[in-house]
């Protein structure tokens, strides 16, 4: 039964939104630089995963709140998982606007893929980038990249490794590519360290990166902070600590 | 993204001047001329950036946090190279080009490694 | 999108079914991708009904709707030598795209 094991370049014939469907050495120069940086210990890749997603965000996501009133309202969090798009409603999204019937692109037809803690879910499109608008904004650069819609279905611990995230061999990775009406949202596990916080307070640790499944949330992180900061492996003065006091 | 703007003024970067001699390996890509706003029309993309760019800002965001590299003293760099191997090329490329020339002339890489992890990359990326 | 009075091809499979993903011709256009073509995998869920991509991308709202399902695979069946028994990957068809596996 197993059929040639090709991999989907198939898509290059249906109307997807059009990528520069070609790898250049600029592309391969710029994947290259960051790998070898990152090996020699100059950065991690965790760290240079949160300054691109912090590059990237318009502001906290809609799934956010979403996220953290599943995690503090177990009724709630029912209903999320029966029909996201009615539960939406109660956090003031309106998958129907603006057309009425959801734009083409965004349908109306949400998911909500909740992990538990031997189970760790990741999005994508193959075949183009569908990807919840409503609730996340638009998709990330690396989202849309034939590099990650290829990979990550072939070797997603891999591709999750690239972003700083290593999983447990014992974690079931499910990937859930997107190919047809149905868009997805992954709610992760509520990390551990954050039993008293407020609902306000969980929604600014749920990032954009966590809810499509290269990242967890961690109690020490948030979405809205002024800019990814971390120890410097060589310290200068003056650096680190300026960042730091500019929250 | 503006940002380079929180980094502290300070520590008045020593203006090392740059080694602004050619680097064969950089050269060839460059001589490709593969540049994003020649490439994007021709698939009928209408991105102004090249995808690429937003990593290429947060490697040289983590390379100044991290203190490899301060950011004034990269960017002190990229305008020589900038006015000078690369003058020709778009900005985002220019920018790239500026970057692994500035590392392999510190030597945070080496011309060998970033041939080999270059072969590499490109392998893995047309794995099927 | 209408929802008018299209009829629906009866659903032949529920969750919990053993399926696997037929290898019809791509006739100009299809959104079921060639990495799971022939393919057995699990009824993991009924999303909902609608027209197939291959009669919408013609416009031909007229044509008789499908229930789509979401399958479950083991990664392993997709991928020769894919080293993590427990892995899994999941993506969306409609009916006629699947076809029932005996035992």
């Amino acid at each position: 039964m197993q059929h040639s094991h090709e991999h989907d370049h198939g898509d290059h014939q249906h109307p997807a939104a059009p990528m520069v469907d070609e790898i250049t050495d600029f592309e391969v120069l710029e994947i290259a630089v960051r790998e070898l940086a990152i090996e020699k210990g100059l950065f991690t890749a965790e760290e240079h995963r949160r300054f691109t997603e912090w590059a990237e965000q318009i502001g906290p996501a809609a799934g956010s709140r979403l996220v953290a009133k599943a995690w503090t309202d177990p009724a709630f969090k029912a209903r999320l998982l029966d029909d996201a798009v009615a539960a939406c409603r109660e956090i003031g999204v309106d998958w129907t606007e603006p057309t009425g019937s959801g734009t083409p692109s965004d349908y109306m037809n949400l998911r909500v893929l909740e992990d538990t803690p031997t189970l760790h879910h990741v999005v994508v499109c193959t075949l183009c980038s569908c990807y919840p608008r409503p609730l996340l904004g638009h998709s990330p650069y690396w989202y849309r990249s034939p590099n990650y819609r290829r990979r990550i279905v072939r070797w997603p611990r891999a591709v999750l490794t690239e972003f700083g995230l290593n999983l447990p061999s014992e974690v079931e990775v499910r990937v859930e590519d997107s190919n047809q009406k149905c868009r997805f949202m992954v709610l992760p596990v509520r990390p551990a360290g954050t039993e008293n916080w407020t609902e306000e307070e969980l929604a600014e640790i749920v990032t954009r990166d966590c809810m499509i499944g290269v990242a967890l949330p961690g109690p020490s992180r948030k979405s809205d902070d002024i800019r990814p900061v971390h120890k410097a492996s060589r310290p200068v003065p003056g650096d680190h600590q300026r960042a730091e006091a500019g929250k | 993204m503006s940002g380079d703007s929180a980094q502290p003024p300070a520590a008045p970067a020593r203006a090392r001047p740059a080694d602004t001699a050619p680097i064969p390996l950089l050269e060839g890509i460059r001589n490709e001329d593969k540049t994003w706003e020649k490439l994007a029309p021709r698939y009928g993309v209408t991105n102004p950036d090249p995808p690429w760019k937003v990593s290429l800002y947060a490697t040289c965001e983590c390379l100044a946090a991290g203190a490899a590299l301060p950011a004034l003293e990269r960017r002190h760099a990229e305008d020589q190279l900038g006015e000078s191997v690369y003058s020709g090329t778009p900005a985002p490329e220019q920018q790239l080009l500026a970057l692994a020339h500035i590392m392999l002339s510190r030597g945070l890489l080496s011309e060998d490694d970033l041939t080999r992890r270059m072969h590499a990359v490109r392998s893995r990326l047309e794995a099927s | 999108m209408e929802s008018n009075d299209a009829k629906t091809v009866p659903a032949r499979f529920n969750v919990g079914d053993r399926v696997r993903v037929r290898d019809l011709p791509n006739l100009f256009y299809t959104r079921t991708q060639m990495y799971v073509r022939g393919v057995s995998g699990t009824i993991a869920a009924r999303t909902y009904e609608d027209l197939i991509p291959e009669d919408e991308a013609w416009n031909r709202d007229e044509a008789p709707r499908e229930q789509y399902y979401i399958v479950r695979f083991r990664q392993k069946d997709l991928w020769e030598d894919y080293p993590f028994d427990n892995d899994t990957l999941q993506t969306e068809f409609p009916d006629r795209w699947l076809e029932p596996v005996s035992g």
